[in-house]
């Protein structure tokens, strides 16, 4: 069991995401920064799958009501257990009634605080990740509020306590894409423009979607196409606009033309830009 | 003369296929025939297929099949220009309270009178074209074209759950409270989008809907 003590303006429980509704507009949802999830559930000897907090904003706290086995990583951030700092990305065994205080997020977007025996909320449509525009996963469809119990699972057996360190997944340079559907609606200067272009994630940019700020990208021809499938990563430019990333909680049909789709591979990187941050796009497919 | 389908990476884990560039009546009626097609499949590594007005997407791990090795498997589905083959012939219904707050602004600029709008938006059996927008959101149409306008310059920020909505020319129930831009002249207390429900979504894509009107 774990008490939200103090919780940020936004923190909900995810896990890989709901797969399988996206016939009925269910979007996947699921960590933003799903390669740092894989490796905390793997550092913590659990199911890939297995849930945990996605904490984003600011600082907050959390208490361990029960003796636990964490790891946190993803966005870089100060935290510290009972006054002692922590490292990320490093397994750490707690007794009950420790405090895990997240200080502030330094870097980066999300915090993923992670528990060995995942996060136990009930599953809904096979996920436990939380949606909130559908108001389902998580704890009761919502962002986590000061106060609210959470419960853990089981925790799997072989940990190999505090020795694990995975190796943080930061790299830098460009965001690979591939072509999007609609590549060909956009010309040579169209193209060259998007590859040359230094975006910044606009403030407008959340689970749903990241609006880039930087340049307005003309596309050529009839662009009043219908709306189609889009998927994570999703480059969508709207008429006269700027891009638009359709992220976890995106929309799963839109009718703008996608010149491009972010690379599986990049996928969390890209997560984790925060508002304010820039970025630029290489072609790889 | 049937236009080939074509078949596109939407990203590294996912597909496109797309059978037309304008929508119709066929053409849809063929991508869900596709769609059932290739879920009847029941391939592992798919996880879902999602039907539109002139595409289907079929969403896979690529840790698990290469997008090439999809493609060639759907490939003869796809192209066997078959239309549905039983398409559902039930009828949902939908009751509808024409209290909406657009009821009277959509009789103005159709040059309508009320009773008559209300006539025309139940005396018709629509199909849903496709899903999206929102969860259990369903696009349905075609619109009695004297019912046709467009949507509102500025959307709503907060449309109530269950609110019956026209645009251009489609009509919806818009499950959850969402923004929206669409025209709200009625509402129901049917259930569009619910978890306990399998599938949760009331309508999907090629399903058949009629609104009932009942007293206020």
């Amino acid at each position: 069991m774990i008490t939200v003590v103090s919780a940020p303006p936004f923190a909900t429980i995810q896990d890989l995401g709901r797969f399988g509704f996206r016939d009925s507009g269910v979007p996947v949802s699921g960590l933003a920064d799903r390669d740092s999830g894989l490796a905390l559930n793997a550092m913590l000897g659990n199911d890939p799958n297995a849930a945990m907090i996605e904490w984003a904003v600011a600082g907050g706290a959390l208490r361990l009501e029960r003796d636990a086995t964490i790891a946190f990583g993803g966005a870089d951030a100060i935290c510290s257990l009972n006054g002692t700092s922590l490292q990320a990305r490093t397994v750490y065994r707690v007794p009950r009634s420790s405090e895990l205080h997240v200080e502030r997020i330094m870097r980066g977007r999300f915090l993923l605080i992670a528990v060995a025996g995942g996060i136990d909320v009930p599953l809904v449509l096979g996920s436990r990740s939380t949606l909130l525009s559908a108001r389902i996963g998580g704890v009761e469809g919502r962002r986590l509020r000061t106060g609210d119990s959470i419960a853990t699972g089981a925790s799997a057996s072989g940990i190999d306590g505090d020795s694990l360190v995975a190796a943080g997944s930061r790299i830098a340079g460009p965001i690979h894409v591939s072509r999007g559907p609609q590549s060909d609606l956009f010309d040579d200067l169209g193209w060259s423009k998007f590859l040359g272009t230094e975006f910044t994630v606009s403030n407008a940019s959340d689970r749903v979607g990241y609006r880039l700020d930087g340049l307005a990208l003309s596309h050529k021809g009839d662009v009043a196409m219908p709306s189609e499938p889009t998927c994570i990563g999703a480059i969508q430019v709207p008429n006269g606009g700027t891009p638009i990333v359709i992220m976890n909680d995106g929309p799963t049909v839109g009718g703008y033309p996608k010149i491009a789709v972010i690379c599986k591979s990049e996928i969390s990187r890209f997560a984790q830009l925060a508002p304010g941050e820039k970025l630029s796009f290489e072609l790889t497919r | 003369m049937q236009e080939i389908p074509t078949i596109a990476r939407l990203g590294d884990d996912a597909l496109i296929v797309r059978f037309a560039t304008t929508i119709s009546w066929e053409i849809g009626s063929r991508v869900r025939a596709a769609a059932a097609r290739i879920r009847a499949m029941q391939i592992e590594s798919i996880t879902d297929v999602v039907p539109a007005y002139t595409t289907l997407a079929v969403y896979f791990d690529s840790a698990r099949v290469a997008f090439e090795a999809v493609a060639t498997t759907i490939a003869p589905i796809v192209n066997s220009g078959e239309a549905a083959l039983a398409e559902s012939s039930t009828i949902i219904e939908i009751p509808v309270r024409y209290d909406g707050p657009d009821l009277d602004e959509v009789a103005e600029r159709t040059g309508l009178a009320v009773p008559d709008v209300i006539a025309r938006h139940s005396s018709r059996t629509y199909r849903a074209y496709m899903s999206g927008f929102a969860p259990g959101f369903a696009y349905l149409g075609d619109l009695d074209p004297l019912l046709v306008v467009a949507r509102r310059s500025v959307p709503r920020v907060h449309v109530p759950a269950g609110s019956v909505a026209i645009a251009a020319a489609q009509t919806a129930v818009y499950p959850l409270e969402t923004p929206g831009g669409w025209h709200l002249i009625g509402s129901t207390t049917l259930r569009m989008f619910d978890v306990d429900r399998n599938p949760p979504a009331l309508i999907r894509a090629g399903d058949m809907v009629r609104f009932i009107p009942v007293d206020p």
